[in-house]
């Protein structure tokens, strides 16, 4: 039997239990192992999503506001939408052409027809219906409760860029519980207004702007010139149609905006100096299976 | 040493199963064979476990009527244990309590306690946790406020002290430089045991033409069942000859379930389904290599199990594991599944030339691990608890603030509610109307009762193996 002190259970030591040697005791603790300090630039371009996604839920609701203030002619609003459809289309068409083979896409082409008149036609059907929804109940509680849904709307929406051309798209479930809560918002809002047709153009401009922008940015990929265009545009028009309805909430909204873009990411930043993640044997082990 | 009175305070007591479990009974059995008193302090189990019990040998149980949340434990609630505690403690005239397990809430409040009877206060850590999801940071946090005043620390490995000193904040300011800590001197490895006599090796040498692996676990994801599903097939791709008996239940039955009728193994992949822990040596003493493939394992006691019963064990190098076997009775693997394939081959290239001695490994393992040994240690700690100075409450308060700005003053206040529930206790329930307890069982009285009644014994003994 040595002297020594060894790290085993089984041999009998001389040492008292609770002898520790100070040089080995935690040597196998690791701090940050996998850590990768962020810098300042890449995060604002990255929080360039939340950004967009604010903007149009501003340009929304200010539309919304224009349609009931009765600022704004629904058949423009139809027209805007369906002009909004096939630029985005196009582009999305301009993306797909790099990624998947002929066959694949003109199939995606008809699906994609196919469920846009379907959608169509359900909506201008169920207008009257949608109109009346929520007569019963105070325009109080629906601007709460609409509020409380975009909300939840902006919080759970899914503001990762997928790469151009890679394979399977993953939607969570968060994702689809975010458009789910902006959609029933529109529902909501929709339900105010005063005729079939305006109903009608709200929720097609909703879908529009919550189910499918939200595909075609995420389909845009990481951040480049691209998207900072974008970002720059969808600021500028949500600023200018807020601002005719009401200045405080105007200047609200970009104090918000600007906080976002530059200041929530230095905060980050900075506070990355206070990570300590601490990795040692007493973790659960990742199993790495071939296949 | 002089025989004390010790009370072991935990969640996790016969009638439920488990390592924590037999860890207190087995201590408290061979403490009480050093001629000590010890009590066990725990909850209430369904339907009518409640009261006052006595197990062999001279064990007195006491079943609090607490009810637990989730996997047998109770809710911290910090005050409403002090008042049995405290009746408890007197009546038995308990010098030390002993709380058991990191997630045993009775444990912690009993350490909370018993500085209001002038009870010195050990606490023993089974497992391990890691540092970053929202239970762990929880239950760290309630560990490091119990764990600011105890008086000692009792780890099951190397591995789980380094764990438990890191999230239980067991380091002190030096004195003599300001910036620099130390780990407390009062924190002990003192590993489990088992008893080598209920694992004892087939007198059969084992065949080396059929080659049986024993897989023997729960069948959930901590265990590596995943690595398990990837490599069966491939070794038996690989290696003709080889049979595996997995026994357990779980909610990854249904992977091996799969990958057995996949790769058509029905024929050499054999389930046993649960498997009682009376029956555990007779499955072992089937096969001749052990495989362990969990993912963390703060000591791995079913591995000794194993190696105690003759088997030769491949095991992933994590948690504990490293430490409790001497490297010619164990192959490690890291956690990947070329790895697992490459240590099985090893130790199926050891089998098949007869290296390994399962009589030998038997007689190794018992000088290893032995309950007298362990509780002989566990003794030293007490009586080095007993021997240092008691913590005033005043010094109590200052390390308590220390535990952080906002932690610190809430363990405080909890510190000082419960001083004034103490002293109204004090006054409801005066000590001098309490019911003292007289009678004492001991080691003579005890044997000689033993032989008056032998079938008594038979049924003791019983008792104990399910324990």
């Amino acid at each position: 039997m040595s002297k020594e002190w060894e790290k085993v259970l089984w041999k009998r030591q001389h040492q008292p239990d609770n002898y520790i040697v100070t040089g080995s005791f935690l040597s196998s603790l690791r701090r940050n192992a996998n850590f990768r300090p962020y810098t300042y630039w890449p995060l604002v371009l990255l929080s360039c999503a939340i950004t967009q996604h604010l903007a149009t839920i501003f340009i929304f609701v200010s539309v919304f506001v224009r349609l009931k203030e009765n600022f704004l002619d629904p058949h423009t609003l139809v027209w805007i939408s369906v002009g909004c459809f096939f630029t985005g289309y196009l582009n999305w068409e301009l993306l797909d052409r790099t990624g998947t083979s002929h066959e694949h896409r003109h199939a995606n082409r008809v699906k994609a027809v196919k469920s846009s008149i379907l959608i169509f036609l359900a909506l201008m059907s169920l207008s009257p219906v949608l109109k009346t929804l929520t007569a019963a109940t105070s325009s109080d509680s629906i601007w709460a409760l609409s509020a409380i849904l975009f909300g939840i709307n902006a919080l759970l929406a899914d503001y990762s860029a997928i790469s151009l051309g890679g394979g399977e798209v993953h939607e969570r479930l968060t994702s689809v519980l975010s458009m789910n809560a902006a959609i029933s918002a529109s529902v909501v809002l929709a339900s105010r207004l005063a005729n079939d047709l305006a109903v009608f153009a709200l929720i097609l401009f909703s879908v529009q702007v919550f189910a499918l922008f939200p595909r075609l940015r995420r389909r845009l990929g990481r951040p480049s010139a691209l998207q900072l265009a974008l970002t720059l545009v969808l600021f500028s028009s949500s600023i200018a149609v807020t601002r005719s309805i009401s200045r405080t909430v105007t200047w609200i909204y970009a104090a918000v905006q600007l906080g976002v873009t530059f200041v929530a990411p230095a905060f980050l930043v900075w506070a990355q100096k206070f990570k300590n993640e601490i990795r040692g044997p007493w973790d659960v082990a990742v199993p790495k299976v071939n296949c | 040493m002089h025989p004390i009175s010790i009370a072991m305070i935990t969640d996790f007591f016969h009638p439920a199963v488990g390592g924590v479990e037999s860890h207190v009974y087995m201590l408290s059995a061979n403490l009480i064979r050093r001629g000590h008193k010890v009590i066990v302090i725990t909850h209430s189990h369904q339907p009518d476990r409640v009261g006052v019990r006595w197990l062999v040998p001279s064990l007195k149980v006491y079943y609090i009527p607490f009810v637990p949340i989730a996997s047998s434990a109770t809710l911290p609630q910090f005050l409403t244990f002090l008042p049995y505690l405290r009746t408890i403690l007197i009546r038995e005239h308990i010098h030390l309590i002993h709380a058991h397990a990191g997630l045993s809430s009775m444990g912690h409040e009993g350490i909370l306690h018993s500085h209001l009877l002038g009870v010195r206060t050990v606490f023993t850590d089974h497992s391990l946790f890691g540092f970053d999801d929202a239970a762990s940071i929880l239950t760290n946090k309630l560990l490091a406020g119990t764990l600011k005043n105890v008086d000692a620390v009792i780890c099951v490995s190397h591995t789980g002290r380094e764990n438990t000193v890191l999230r239980g904040e067991l380091f002190e300011k030096s004195d003599t430089d300001p910036d620099g800590i130390s780990v407390r001197d009062s924190v002990y490895v003192i590993p489990n045991a088992l008893v080598p006599d209920r694992f004892q090796p087939s007198p059969l040498p084992p065949s080396t033409e059929i080659i049986t692996i024993v897989f023997l676990s729960r069948l959930v994801y901590r265990k590596g069942i995943d690595l398990l599903v990837a490599t069966a097939p491939r070794i038996c791709r690989d290696f003709p000859n080889v049979r595996f008996l997995i026994g357990g239940d779980g909610p990854k039955l249904i992977d091996i379930l799969q990958m057995r009728e996949k790769h058509l193994l029905q024929d050499r992949i054999k389930l046993l389904g649960p498997v009682r822990p009376a029956d555990v040596c007779s499955v072992l003493t089937q096969g001749s290599i052990y495989m362990s493939t969990a993912l963390t394992e703060s000591f791995g006691i079913a591995i000794l199990e194993a190696a105690c019963a003759g088997l030769y064990v491949v095991s992933t190098r994590v948690g504990g594991v490293p430490e409790i076997l001497p490297k010619d009775m164990i192959s490690f693997a890291n956690p990947d599944e070329d790895d697992v394939c490459r240590a099985v081959g090893e130790a199926i290239k050891i089998i098949s030339e007869g290296k390994h001695d399962p009589l030998l490994a038997h007689e190794r393992i018992k000088t290893f691990y032995e309950w007298e040994h362990v509780a002989a240690r566990v003794e030293a700690v007490y009586d080095a608890v007993l021997k240092s100075p008691q913590m005033e409450l005043w010094e109590r308060m200052q390390r308590t603030m220390q535990l952080g700005r906002f932690a610190g003053p809430i363990y405080t206040i909890i510190l000082i509610v419960d001083c004034l529930f103490f002293l109204f206790l004090e006054w409801w329930m005066p000590r001098e109307d309490m019911d003292f307890v007289r009678e004492r069982w001991d080691q003579e009285g005890f044997v000689e009762l033993a032989r008056k009644a032998v079938t008594v014994e038979a049924d003791g003994d019983e008792t104990a193996r399910t324990n």
